[in-house]
């Protein structure tokens, strides 16, 4: 049987509504097999950035370990309860005033923090570096509007070759560009509330540990979607 | 002033009838849990099919059946019931019976269109397949701990009490709450629903099953029709509760409490769970239901502000009564061990009961139902008949679809 998995879900670490350990209990009661936790690393060298961060909705390099250990101690707490896989990461959040400027990017198994102000090529090696899985999120309109991030997608010829995967689907939004472009794939819920757990998904085949589901993802190979409804 | 005395006497009413449902709850608490110790006589522990009916993700879902395949118990099978292999309940059963390969765990799927009640739909398949003669009907959102099993074939095999139960039936706590909803509804659940149950079983001797967790043999099962004769009714386990009793069995109420988890409810599943409910008790009880609003003090003490005047003797007549209500639940959660984690949260309880006031006409007026996707028609005693999808009575609710649509 295939892997359900997500790999964009927010918490209290940043502007999530739901803690830690009750997002791990959340998915855990639901039967998934593979998550990731994707807190927001906002960029601090704008009013936006300056504004998530005095308002704890960002993980900073100063609470970055212990975002991490609590991951840690939560997947930990996860496998043996639910059979259930959690990889650390964080969503790169480079938020400008227009949508064409603003991009936001999933860093998945990363091992040290990243600053979002950093220009995106050192982001992007950095990432390599740790060998963390890099996903483009919401790259393209979404329903609400509020949220859109395009500057990836617009650069895409540019930075594509640095990208492992594109959000496909976020949440309730479908992005058929990524499919017409042949993109490799992912679905996610960029849950922030528990309402969001119903919301597009990620079937992988392939065995449930960190380095399977990330070559998994990579070559795109035994990837599906599927609309997670109650 | 006539106005306001009316409504005056009548919340007074309210808060004595409230008075009595602590009090049953309170006797009912008192009676210690049977589970085996302290017998004159040894007990027996007839082999228990356990029945699980699934349908869709409820909160807490995974926890609530893993409780149950961790009965201190010798001898039980459970049988997790589906209509469809994409039933993301599916992949929580399948998980559960992989976690506890050392219990007895058949996962059945089939598809079953026998009547037009989904519940019993679901459980048609599972009672066939059942193996054992004791059967315990257990619904997906309810949480139990190991001494559950013990404590409820206790009172059928309990020996002084001979083969004369039919039916034993539990008290429902609700917890869990994590959002306004949740917090609403485990507030209801633990005062009004909790207390009406009590009071029915205590004063008037009238059992009113609950069938969140329902315990019987088969042979008084088949006595009464079995399954099938329910398959078309909403309100079938208060319908086998009472078709057990006119057939000379008794229907017991037990002491133990199961936990009803509702975690993350929002406030239209509140109103619309309620709505529902209120149309069953309608439809069962004729005019008994008017005498609800007589328990709801709250909603009485607020009415002489909408049909008299808004003055300071009204207002602080409605706070005072509100008090009275919120220091009722607060000591009812304490009894009970349902504590909101945050006791100011209880002051949401009168907001709750003008809500439960305000929809309390609802189903005078409206015999339809919507429930897990389907609206059906429901007539006296609660027998459903299926809606229909065209003519001038379905007008309205194809107006409201189609508007629903638009705007979704």
């Amino acid at each position: 049987m295939m892997l359900l998995c997500d790999f964009h879900i927010h918490t209290t670490y940043s502007d999530g509504s739901v803690e830690l350990r009750r997002t791990i209990d959340l998915f855990g009661q639901a039967a998934f097999d593979v998550i990731a936790i994707t807190d927001h690393v906002v960029n601090g060298d704008n009013s936006i950035g300056k504004f998530a961060q005095r308002f704890n909705l960002s993980v900073r390099e100063d609470n970055f370990d212990e975002y991490m250990g609590h991951i840690r101690r939560e997947a930990e707490r996860a496998w043996d309860k639910y059979g259930m896989l959690v990889i650390p990461g964080v969503e790169i959040s480079k938020n400008h005033l227009t949508s064409e400027k603003s991009a936001h990017l999933l860093l998945i198994d990363i091992k040290d923090f990243i600053p979002a102000c950093w220009n995106y090529e050192k982001i992007f090696l950095e990432a390599r570096e740790q060998d963390a899985l890099i996903v483009a999120c919401h790259p393209h309109y979404m329903s609400d509007g509020s949220r859109d991030t395009l500057f990836l997608w617009n650069n895409r010829e540019k930075y594509a070759k640095y990208i492992d995967a594109w959000e496909v689907a976020n949440r309730d939004d479908v992005f058929n560009v990524i499919s017409l472009k042949k993109y490799p794939y992912v679905a996610n819920s960029d849950f922030h509330k528990a309402r969001h757990l119903y919301s597009w998904k990620t079937l992988l085949n392939c065995e449930k540990d960190t380095a399977a589901v990330k070559q998994c993802i990579k070559h795109n190979k035994g990837v599906a979607i599927t609309l997670f409804r109650n | 002033m006539g106005i306001f005395w009316l409504f005056a006497s009548l919340t007074f009413l309210g808060l004595i009838a409230y008075g009595f449902q602590i009090w049953a709850i309170r006797s009912y608490l008192s009676t210690p849990c049977d589970c085996g110790e302290g017998h004159a006589l040894p007990r027996l522990f007839p082999p228990v099919s356990i029945l699980k009916p699934l349908k869709g993700l409820d909160d807490n879902l995974y926890d609530n059946l893993i409780s149950f395949c961790n009965q201190d118990y010798p001898e039980y099978e459970i049988i997790f019931s589906l209509q469809s292999h994409n039933d993301p309940a599916f992949k929580v059963a399948r998980k559960i019976r992989e976690k506890c390969p050392d219990r007895n765990i058949t996962v059945i799927v089939e598809e079953s269109n026998a009547g037009l009640n989904p519940k019993v739909n679901n459980l048609l398949p599972a009672y066939k397949a059942s193996r054992y003669e004791y059967i315990l009907i257990s619904d997906s959102n309810v949480m139990v701990d190991e001494k559950y099993l013990r404590e409820i074939t206790s009172h059928i095999e309990n020996p002084a009490a001979g083969h004369e139960i039919g039916l034993v039936s539990n008290m429902i706590k609700g917890v869990g709450s994590r959002s306004l909803g949740a917090v609403f509804e485990n507030l209801h659940l633990n005062s009004f629903v909790m207390g009406s149950v009590c009071f029915l079983d205590k004063f008037l001797r009238m059992p009113c099953v609950v069938g969140k967790s329902m315990l019987m043999c088969k042979k008084d099962l088949e006595a009464i029709g079995g399954l099938k004769a329910v398959k078309n009714i909403l309100a079938e386990d208060y319908v086998l509760g009472e078709r057990m009793r006119k057939s000379g069995k008794k229907v017991v109420l037990s002491s133990y409490m199961v936990q009803n988890v509702n975690q993350y409810w929002g406030i239209k599943r509140f109103l619309n769970r309620h709505t529902r409910w209120g149309k069953l008790r309608w439809k069962l009880g004729g005019g008994k239901y008017i005498f609800e609003l007589l328990g709801n003090p709250v909603f009485m003490s607020a009415l002489p502000i909408v049909f008299w005047q808004c003055s300071k003797l009204t207002v602080t007549f409605a706070i005072l009564t509100s008090l009275l209500k919120v220091a009722g639940d607060f000591y009812l959660g304490k009894k009970t061990g349902t504590e909101l984690d945050n006791p100011f949260l209880y002051l949401l309880a009168p907001f709750k009961d003008l809500l439960i006031g305000i929809i309390w006409p609802v189903p005078i007026v409206s015999n339809t139902v919507v429930w897990r996707g389907n609206r059906y028609s429901i007539g006296k005693n609660s027998i459903l008949s299926p809606y229909p999808e065209t003519g001038f009575w379905s007008l309205r609710y194809r107006i409201m679809d189609a508007i629903k649509e638009r705007f979704a």
